[in-house]
């Protein structure tokens, strides 16, 4: 089947009723995902958003639960669950792997974290491939293709002037019922791609394994901010501080974004911090990525989508990073 | 641009090799093209890697801080960088002796990317450094930038109303990743008043109100101090138009105090920390 782009106006707006659909576009200057209002302003040709779409899933702050003294002195506590259903459109194959990491962080191994479950479960993901890559991009040398996300609920492939549309999971087929009326019989012709920044991650992990005390890291972090943007920017990165603010008798417990780059992430009761410095933390940040993940769940936390490559502010690069370890002998 | 780069591999090594300094700061080349970025070396014959050309945007004088007490290091000082060290040297975070600095007249980094000038070299006021030990390159001469408050006062010609609704925009961009504080020479506090949990100043949530908080209270902190290099305009992943609230302040001290520029020299007081009987009181 195929979604002919004069109809995507219409099948966003027909989606839109039952749901708030996320589109790439530029909000303020900013490009992230936003809810979609009119076809022309999205900008779905745009290699990737400067935001990942990670805060569809896991919002840079979430209310947890209300709590507090009522008006006749009892102690009362209220669950929040803000979930909706939501549709991403247009995301792209890194994001879309970003979010099977997230998954695997927030509902596996005997964890269940119940406010991304309750997001999640209402998420419906349709990926469109990538026809252009920016010089930052290297999600193929990650062990994904650019054009294709097989996780994705739907996957649509851009032609001239359609798409092509596939539904691969079951969630996926049940909602193209709805999408009928604006699919139509064809195929189209799709560019062949791949991506111009290449990295060899053969035999990164093993060496990593070995590298905890390497120089690199004193090295590499000397020119590092110790700021969140990388960790901010990464639609991977995913941990988080719980809190709370109290005004008079009511108070709200929530969590929101934390980045392991910042000295206070580690920082203990009696003052102690096992990362003082941003070596520890740079490391880190480097070791969770390419190693630690793969240890515990297989596959590495990074999705090869660039965003830290571009917006650091010192051009600290992860693919430099990962020459430099094939160039070692450790 | 070359011979500035040939002289500061020349100078690098021989500062290096006669132990004058323990470690210098310069740029060295990025994976693309054009791009630079921060490079430190300690072993002179890695000097061949440092890089000097139109796209060293990375303003380095921050970094002499954060190294301080590590042996004396060299660093490129153009006139952000040398107004940066002369920031720390007033504020007594760094010592005179700790630094050697390689001057260098600067006429303005580009933009890797669109090849234009940034817009912190535009609105830059002091191209040749104003501190140093030794001069790499004849100074530059350099027309004043235009009228530096052309965004602020068009923040203050709006309405209550429409400013209100521009900072919330503004703010709401704001993603609380601080770099604009990291990079910024003027933020030396031992503990950040964002770091400070006990105390709790500043709310973890990410929002308008708190978001608004941390970056006014960012402004009033560096308030006298800022010396306009713009790198914190300049990191902001989010774009926001930072300097036009350090300029704000700058304006403001400028009609109540008279004309004062910081970074200018390495002493004290800037105007805020000034008492003269004479200042002006119209708010008490
Ligand atoms: S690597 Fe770059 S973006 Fe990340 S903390 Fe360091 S300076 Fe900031
Ligand atoms: S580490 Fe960098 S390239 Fe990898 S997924 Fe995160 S932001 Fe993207
Ligand atoms: S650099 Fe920009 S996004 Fe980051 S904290 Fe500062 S103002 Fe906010
Ligand atoms: S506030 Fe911004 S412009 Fe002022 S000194 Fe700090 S980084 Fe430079």
């Amino acid at each position: 089947m195929i979604l002919k782009k004069e109809n995507v106006q219409n099948l966003l707006d027909e989606l839109s009723k039952s749901a708030l659909v996320f589109v790439p576009k530029e909000v303020d200057g900013v490009l992230k995902f936003a809810p979609f209002k009119s076809a022309d302003e999205m900008t779905l040709d745009i290699i990737n958003t400067t935001l990942p779409p990670k805060d569809l899933l896991f919002p840079q702050t979430q209310k947890m639960y209300r709590y507090g003294i009522d008006a006749d002195g009892k102690m009362y506590v209220d669950p929040s669950d803000d979930s909706a259903e939501q549709v991403v459109f247009g995301i792209r194959t890194c994001d879309m792997q970003s979010i099977v990491c997230m998954d695997d962080v927030f509902l596996t191994k005997g964890f269940v974290d119940e406010f991304y479950q309750a997001k999640r479960d209402k998420l419906l993901t349709v990926a469109i491939g990538c026809n252009k890559v920016a010089e930052t991009c290297f999600c193929d040398s990650m062990g994904l293709d650019p054009q294709n996300s097989p996780t994705a609920d739907i996957q649509l492939l851009e032609g001239d002037d359609a798409y092509s549309v596939v539904a691969q999971t079951e969630k996926g087929e049940k909602a193209l019922e709805s999408w009928k009326p604006f699919l139509s019989e064809g195929s189209v012709e799709v560019p062949k791609i791949e991506c111009a920044l290449k990295v060899d991650m053969t035999g990164v992990k093993d060496k990593l394994d070995r590298m905890f005390d390497h120089p690199i890291w004193e090295e590499l972090s000397a020119k590092c901010l110790a700021c969140g943007t990388c960790t901010y920017v990464c639609p991977t990165c995913h941990c988080f501080d719980i809190s709370q603010e109290n005004k008079m008798k009511d108070g709200v417990r929530f969590r929101c974004w934390d980045s392991c780059m910042f000295s206070e992430y580690t920082q203990m009761a009696g003052d102690h911090n096992p990362r003082p410095t941003k070596k520890e933390r740079l490391r880190n940040r480097f070791m969770h990525k390419l190693c630690f993940f793969e240890d515990r769940y297989g596959k590495t936390l990074c999705v090869g989508c660039g965003r830290c490559v571009e917006k650091c502010p010192v051009s600290v690069d992860i693919t430099c990073l990962i020459d430099q370890i094939g160039e070692f002998d450790v | 641009m070359s011979a500035i780069e040939d002289k500061i591999r020349i100078r690098t090594k021989e500062l290096l090799e006669s132990g004058e300094v323990a470690e210098f700061i310069g740029w060295g080349k990025g994976r693309f093209e054009n791009q630079t970025s921060p490079l430190f070396i300690k072993d002179p014959s890695r000097v061949d890697e440092l890089v000097y050309n139109d796209y060293c945007v990375n303003t380095l004088g921050k970094y002499a801080y954060q190294m301080k007490g590590d042996g004396k290091i060299a660093l490129c000082v153009r006139g952000c960088d040398a107004r940066a060290i002369n920031r720390m040297l007033s504020d007594k975070a760094l010592n005179r002796e700790d630094v050697y600095l390689l001057g260098i007249p600067c006429e303005g980094m580009r933009d890797r990317k669109t090849n234009e000038v940034l817009k912190k070299c535009q609105e830059c006021r002091h191209h040749n450094p104003v501190v140093y030990d030794e001069l790499l390159g004849e100074e530059v001469e350099f027309p004043l930038p235009e009228n530096r408050f052309v965004e602020v006062e068009a923040i203050e010609q709006m309405s209550t109303q429409e400013r209100a609704d521009y900072f919330d925009t503004v703010f709401s961009k704001c993603i609380r990743c601080y770099a604009c504080r990291d990079v910024c020479p003027c933020c030396t506090c031992n503990q950040c008043f964002v770091d400070q949990r006990e105390a709790d100043w500043q709310g973890k949530q990410s929002n308008i109100p708190e978001n608004r908080f941390f970056g006014l209270t960012r402004a009033f902190h560096v308030g006298d101090r800022c010396i306009e290099c713009g790198e914190c305009e300049r990191v902001c992943p989010m774009g926001l138009p930072l300097m036009s609230l350090n300029r704000k302040l700058i304006k403001d001290m400028n009609t109540l105090f008279g004309e004062f520029e910081a970074g200018m020299g390495d002493e004290g007081p800037d105007v805020l920390r000034t008492y003269k009987l004479d200042d002006v009181e119209e708010f008490m």
